[in-house]
């Protein structure tokens, strides 16, 4: 057994943060991450940063570099028991016992699906992203992003500097009551500022942003007779764009078909909150946050004592406000293990406090006014698959809620939904808004998936090595 | 408002299922009350596996093989796919000895009916390929049988709610009514959506049980024993058989209150390998050990060498309603009056359901009963009585 007395798990803004400010005040830090460096999504590549917040990100990478952090890179948590960690990499296995605990999983994107999203050609934002940002490589030559949230601009404008056409980017929000948020925004220069700069390069670029619009359906080529047994899937060929109302619905007879090689799809970002769930942290539904959170104090604390989380996994608001709550815990975790005072703590928090205040705000702004809408989900018809690893569509996912389910649970009972390699990661919160609309329930009623140990997928050769006892 | 039912079923796993579906059939007016929802306890958290060899000769057999039986009847009549399929299973025999054990296994089978084929080395190696090379062989029994237990337990709800049953579910069993004078016979189920006036209760809430019956005034001396299940990424065609290691039935019959691991394979018609089993008393906890996860891990790789690259996809622990002699608790107590039990069927509630509810369903209309009724009958117990218990 490895021990530490901090060990943060995930290395994005949030984790390198929260490792940083601990390590600084003198605690011994591991940092566990999946991938073979730190800096999470945000920090990927190479590219000069833009924004004070991603020159902020690429400083924590350096301190990380200087201090006394133990790194343990490609390692996956895949239990845990108490505050002990199961780590597995490649071949092996291994515990690491911690005296306090950092969880900064960061957050995963909704899709909300539709006939034809399945198809080759169709891929999430973040998707796009590492193509761009890691390969240089744009998802298509003509190219549409529909969905919802502020990740469509920089997207779009990383897809236009690899010369891709970008056909249009379709924000499903009306955007209409903005104003009744902009309070909120009032101190978020920097993030104005970046929103301003990504939406004026996209107009010089002449790249339409349409507000209310999403695509309703993909269509593909016709399937090509291949070697073997399956025949080959169509790929991507066009999509169909409609208007929406103001709930969401698409308007009858707005229909128009794009020709496109590529559609970029993400209705915003979903907490990783399994290893907290599995951890024992009680959770609440909280829209403004983006879903299911565990429930914290204003240091960070879950309701299992010493055992804190950050970032998108205490709730979706940027990497700014990630890195903030990373320091706040990893503050809290210094004085817990009596590297700093109570009251050096108390002054530091404070001195944090109205900057940090002042991000959750404009975070849990754009988790309201993106929000997908209810009548976006009518665009998930019959023939639609909702859970991709076991091919359950749209229609068994109603044809049980017509027999009575009314939970996300009992549907794992009715059909195969959320039994498949992903574990209901991508069809999970998809499927718990169809059964809300079905049965008139709220989201939050209707549920979780259960997270299990190995919380993903371990080759039984490696679960069957000796956990170094 | 008081709604009115013949028979009242507690519990909307398998077993519940199965009691509902031979009482419908006989024409009672039902009604099933799950506190969640139907297959949501341990009918969803366990294997699919019908076995008849693992059954100790005499009432479990017996049991056994009339419940086999009436598997093969259902796949008729219930008219919906519950991946049935009569593969038969192999007991899996590492070394020699273990062979020879297997050997006398098959002849005892055998001398009472039931079909068994000693399989050498080689002969095991035909019939599996994927089995590590170094076993010494195993044992074949044609006649056992799997189904997906949630589908099956789907499916015996489905043919009863045709056949008139009301399915109350997400509705939790509060009291339990007895009349004040007389025999106090039940004379109702209060829940939290209201009351059902019945004289007679089926009591088929499995591992917990006890939580009715003490609702009733009694104490069943049912305990929980735990299990794990991992499930592997989808490996179709890697056995053609359930698998289960020799050591299995010394698992089942020990009373060891600590961790047993023996392997159980069956591979799912969706392609996953369903990897057992564990035994283990540790209270009502569901939650998953990795320890334990390990311990089966061991044993899969051991008999199976090429999972050895083959991802974990999920894992689940559910808790078997064990009883105190093996045998399950099927038929009415003594001591009150219209409450029946269909209950204590530790890990065998998946093969021996439709029997337990063929036998629910004589008991109740004073049909004939097979000899082996009186031996699983709860009265074979001796229990303890709340008498300040059951509502009036």
């Amino acid at each position: 057994v490895a021990a530490t007395e901090l060990a943060v798990v995930g290395a994005g803004p949030a984790g390198l943060a929260a490792a940083v400010t601990a390590a600084r005040a003198g605690v011994h830090v591991t940092l566990v991450d999946e991938y073979p460096r730190p800096g999470g999504q945000y920090l990927k590549g190479t590219s000069s940063p833009v924004t004070a917040t991603e020159k902020q990100g690429r400083a924590l990478l350096r301190d990380l570099a200087e201090l006394d952090v133990e790194l343990r890179t490609e390692t996956l948590v895949w239990g845990i028991e108490g505050l002990r960690l199961a780590l597995h990499a490649p071949h092996s296995l291994d515990w690491l016992e911690a005296r306090t605990l950092v969880l900064a999983t960061g957050a995963r994107e909704l899709v909300i699906p539709f006939p034809g999203w399945t198809l080759p050609g169709v891929m999430t934002l973040g998707a796009a992203q590492i193509l761009a940002k890691e390969h240089g490589i744009p998802a298509g030559r003509r190219v549409l992003l529909a969905g919802s949230g502020p990740l469509l601009l920089p997207v779009a404008n990383e897809l236009v500097r690899l010369g891709a056409e970008v056909v249009a980017v379709l924000e499903a929000s009306h955007l209409g009551q903005w104003f009744r948020h902009a309070p909120a925004t009032w101190g978020n220069w920097d993030r104005l500022r970046e929103g301003w700069h990504y939406l004026s390069s996209l107009r010089q670029a002449r790249v339409p942003y349409r507000l209310g619009r999403t695509v309703i359906r993909a269509l593909g080529s016709p399937p090509a007779p291949a070697k073997g047994r399956a025949e080959r899937r169509g790929e991507l060929q066009a999509a169909v764009v409609a208007r929406l109302d103001r709930q969401g619905h698409p308007v009858p007879g707005s229909e128009k078909t794009v020709d496109i090689d590529a559609l970029c799809l993400g209705f915003g970002f979903l907490p990783n909150v399994e290893l907290a769930q599995l951890a024992g942290c009680a959770h609440e539904f909280d829209t403004a946050r983006g879903g299911w959170v565990p429930r914290v104090d204003e240091r960070m604390e879950t309701t299992v004592p010493d055992l804190f989380v950050a970032g998108e996994t205490a709730g979706v608001g940027g990497a700014g406000s990630a890195m903030m709550e990373g320091r706040i815990a990893g503050l809290t975790v210094a004085q817990r293990l009596g590297y700093i005072s109570e009251s050096e703590l108390a002054r530091e928090l404070t001195g944090l406090a109205k900057r940090y205040r002042r991000l959750r705000r404009f975070g849990a702004m754009l988790n309201t006014l993106f929000a997908p809408r209810p009548g976006l989900d009518a665009t998930i018809a019959d023939e639609t698959p909702i859970c991709r690893c076991e091919e359950v569509s749209a229609e068994e996912v109603r044809a049980a809620v017509a027999r009575g389910v009314v939970e996300l649970d009992a549907l794992k009972t009715w059909t195969r939904v959320g039994q498949g390699a992903c574990q209901g990661r991508t069809c999970g919160p998809v499927l718990a808004r169809l059964i809300a609309r079905e049965t008139g329930r709220s989201v939050a009623e209707v549920g979780v998936f259960h997270a299990r140990p190995p919380l993903k997928p371990v080759p039984l050769g490696d679960l069957a090595l000796e956990m170094c006892e | 408002m008081t709604i009115r039912a013949d028979v009242v079923v507690i519990g909307g796993g398998i077993v519940g299922a199965a009691c509902a579906y031979y009482l419908c059939a006989s024409g009672l007016e039902v009604h099933l009350v799950e506190r969640r929802f139907p297959a949501s306890g341990t009918s969803r958290a366990c294997d699919g596996l019908i076995l008849l060899w693992d059954k100790t000769p005499g009432a479990e057999l017996a049991l056994g093989q009339a419940s086999a039986a009436l598997w093969t009847e259902l796949t008729e009549s219930l008219n919906a796919d519950f991946e049935y399929a009569r593969n038969g299973t192999i007991l899996l025999a590492e070394g020699d000895e273990g062979l020879v054990a297997g050997g006398s296994k098959a002849e005892a089978m055998r001398a009472i009916g039931v079909r068994a084929e000693v399989l050498d080395r080689s002969g095991l190696r035909s019939l599996e390929p994927n089995l590590a090379p170094n076993l010494a062989g195993g044992v074949f029994f044609p006649d056992d049988a799997q189904v997906d237990a949630r589908r099956a337990t789907l499916a015996l709800l489905s043919a009863a709610q045709q056949e008139g049953l009301t399915l109350h579910a997400n509705t939790e069993v509060i009291a339990i009514r007895r009349t004040t004078s007389g025999n106090r016979r039940v004379s109702g189920v209060v829940t939290g959506a209201g009351e059902i006036a019945t004289s007679t209760i089926v009591c088929a809430a499995g591992v917990w049980s006890n939580d009715v019956a003490r609702l009733a005034g009694i104490e069943l001396p049912i305990r929980p024993r735990k299990g794990h299940i991992l499930v592997t990424a989808g490996v179709p065609g890697l056995i053609c058989h359930p698998l289960l290691e020799g050591g299995y039935v010394s698992t089942v019959q020990s009373a060891a209150e600590d961790l047993q691991v023996a392997l159980v394979a069956e591979m799912t018609a969706g392609g996953t390998l369903l990897l057992g089993s564990s035994r283990q008393f540790a209270g009502f906890d569901r939650s998953v050990s990795l320890a334990v996860l390990q311990a089966i891990a061991t044993r899969a790789v051991r008999f199976l060498p090429s999972l050895a690259k083959v991802g974990v996809i999920r894992s689940y622990a559910g808790l078997r309603p064990w009883s105190p002699d093996h045998l399950p608790l099927i038929g009415p107590l003594a001591a009150i009056p219209g409450f029946y039990l269909a209950t204590g069927h530790e890990g065998a509630g998946i093969g021996l359901a439709p029997i337990t509810g063929r036998l629910i369903g004589d008991w109740i209309l004073g049909a004939d009963l097979p000899p082996v009724a009186a031996q699983v009958c709860p009265d074979r117990f001796d229990y303890q009585l709340s008498e300040g218990s059951g509502q009036n």
